[in-house]
């Protein structure tokens, strides 16, 4: 479901593998993303290229991701988001608490 | 079996023997995905979840055991119907694939029609299952008499207010509606939704409606009608609640003002409302601040007061009706169901004849479904 891409010293670049992330996805993909965060004790980067659809479990699943980042002091950034999502965050204010860039190169020049 | 085509994932290490029962389930209706062993199944697992999986027992590297005690590690994987394909009548390949809950074994000899007989059977069974256990909860909740949506809209002199609100597949979900008469002066007017689906967000919303109506009802008795103060109260609670964790919801408050007509809003992670000026015949989107209920401590709730005129119509829905399904996949499109909702008034049709249109359409939902109109009447508040 996730892969990590890229480890970097300041966050990993993590690739998540589906089309649509809906309901079934939406546990299993949270606890991969926590277990990562309290494994690498590192910021993740999610790369939302491949994802056309998130439904509101899913959605759910990342704030829950965020959160427990937040508690360990790291973020969960979102990039490569395809504007239809983009737009979905901007419309229910998740644009306001996660950190969104087109590209990794953005997120470095804002975030490092 | 009926409806939608059955999506079956085959695991052999026998490419030819693979090829002829897939073609067989195919021509049976059924869609097929081969894979020749446990490692590439497991891969295509973590993006996939068919309705089956008929796998072989004797694989090289990972047999069906331990592919089949791999799948049984996974939440999300566990329930599906198992079963083994084996080459011999083995007595003790049953036992242990039945200790690991294979729900039936197949010897590989036998007619694929008979194997697609089994597998039709098994699908039958489980399904049948499955609404069982559905009846048998939704007779213990009609039994209890709650319900997360009104029965009936409240009357306010100079308003028209109504709703629809459709389940998704019939299982009621995170979708829920309140009117709360706080007092002769003030009606809340309450749309929320659970993230998540079905039967565990639905748990949730009586939990939060609960909270909701005790903040709502305190507030008011000390004579702080603010929807802001009262979400940000709300939100504080659910924030520091350990039972609701990682559940989080959206909620649009709206104030009625009874003696005027006037409304006061506040929103948290809600989707923008739409309010139609008969003046100018358009829709505009009304944007709040709020975040959703239980994400931060402090939600950035903000009041704001929508003036309707006569003839204006306020909507308040949530994104089950922004979601479509788009070729083989769905979209969120806010802007399109913003388009469709203005096509329908320029048509100069009713907001219940928006409801028999939603009705007609809600096999294609994707999610559940809520929208309220508050329509201000075109008679005057005294000649009402």
């Amino acid at each position: 479901m996730i892969n990590i891409n890229k480890e970097e010293a300041g966050y990993l670049l993590v690739n998540v593998n589906l089309t649509e992330a809906n309901l079934s996805h939406s546990d299993q993909f949270k606890n991969e993303v926590i277990a990562l965060l309290n494994e690498k004790q590192r910021s993740i980067w999610l790369n939302m290229e491949q994802v056309n659809y998130v439904d509101s479990s899913f959605l759910g699943a990342l704030v829950a991701a965020l959160k427990h980042a937040i508690s360990l002091k790291r973020d969960v950034v979102l990039i490569n988001l395809q504007k239809d999502i983009d737009d979905m965050l901007k419309l229910i204010r998740l644009d306001k608490v996660f950190k969104i860039y087109s590209t990794e190169q953005d997120a470095q020049q804002a975030t490092i | 079996m009926a409806g939608i085509s059955k999506h079956i994932l085959l695991v052999d290490d026998n490419p030819l023997f693979l090829k002829l029962l897939a073609r067989a389930f195919e021509k049976a209706g059924f869609k097929c995905h081969t894979v020749n062993s446990g490692s590439e199944a497991l891969q295509y697992l973590k993006t996939n979840a068919p309705d089956a999986i008929l796998s072989d027992y004797e694989m090289p590297e990972m047999n069906g055991l331990e592919f089949r005690r791999n799948v049984l590690t996974k939440d999300r994987l566990k329930d599906i119907p198992f079963m083994f394909l084996t080459g011999f009548d083995d007595e003790k390949v049953r036992y242990s694939g039945l200790d690991l809950q294979a729900i039936d074994y197949v010897i590989k000899d036998t007619p694929a029609e008979v194997i697609i007989a089994k597998v039709n059977n098994l699908l039958h069974a489980v399904n049948k299952q499955r609404e069982l256990s559905e009846i048998e909860i939704r007779q213990t909740v009609a039994a209890l008499n709650i319900k997360a949506v009104p029965e009936k809209v409240p009357i306010i002199a100079g308003l028209t207010i109504d709703f629809w609100h459709q389940d998704y597949q019939q299982i009621p979900g995170g979708d829920f509606i309140d009117f709360i008469e706080a007092d002769d002066r003030y009606l809340f007017i309450v749309l929320g939704d659970i993230m998540g689906k079905k039967w565990k967000a639905w748990f949730y919303t009586f939990t939060y409606l609960s909270y909701i109506r005790a903040a709502v009802r305190f507030s008011v008795s000390d004579t702080d009608n603010s929807t802001a103060s009262i979400l940000q109260k709300i939100n504080k609670v659910i924030y520091h609640d350990e039972g609701l964790r990682d559940i989080l919801s959206s909620v649009s408050l709206i104030r009625v003002d009874k003696q005027n007509g006037q409304l006061n809003y506040a929103g948290a992670g809600d989707l923008p409302l739409l309010h139609y000026h008969t003046a100018t015949q358009q829709l505009t989107p009304v944007d709040s601040s709020g975040l959703l209920l239980g994400l931060l401590p402090d939600g950035n709730y903000t009041e704001q007061t929508i003036n309707l005129n006569k003839g204006d119509e306020l909507f308040i829905f949530t994104d089950g009706l922004i979601d479509f399904a788009f070729g083989d996949g769905k979209k969120s499109d806010y802007q399109a169901f913003a388009v469709k909702l203005q096509q329908h008034i320029a048509d100069k049709q009713s907001f219940t004849k928006l409801k028999d249109k939603l009705q007609q359409q809600s096999a294609q939902l994707v999610d559940d479904s809520s929208i309220i109109c508050i329509q201000k009447n075109n008679l005057t508040h005294d000649q009402h």
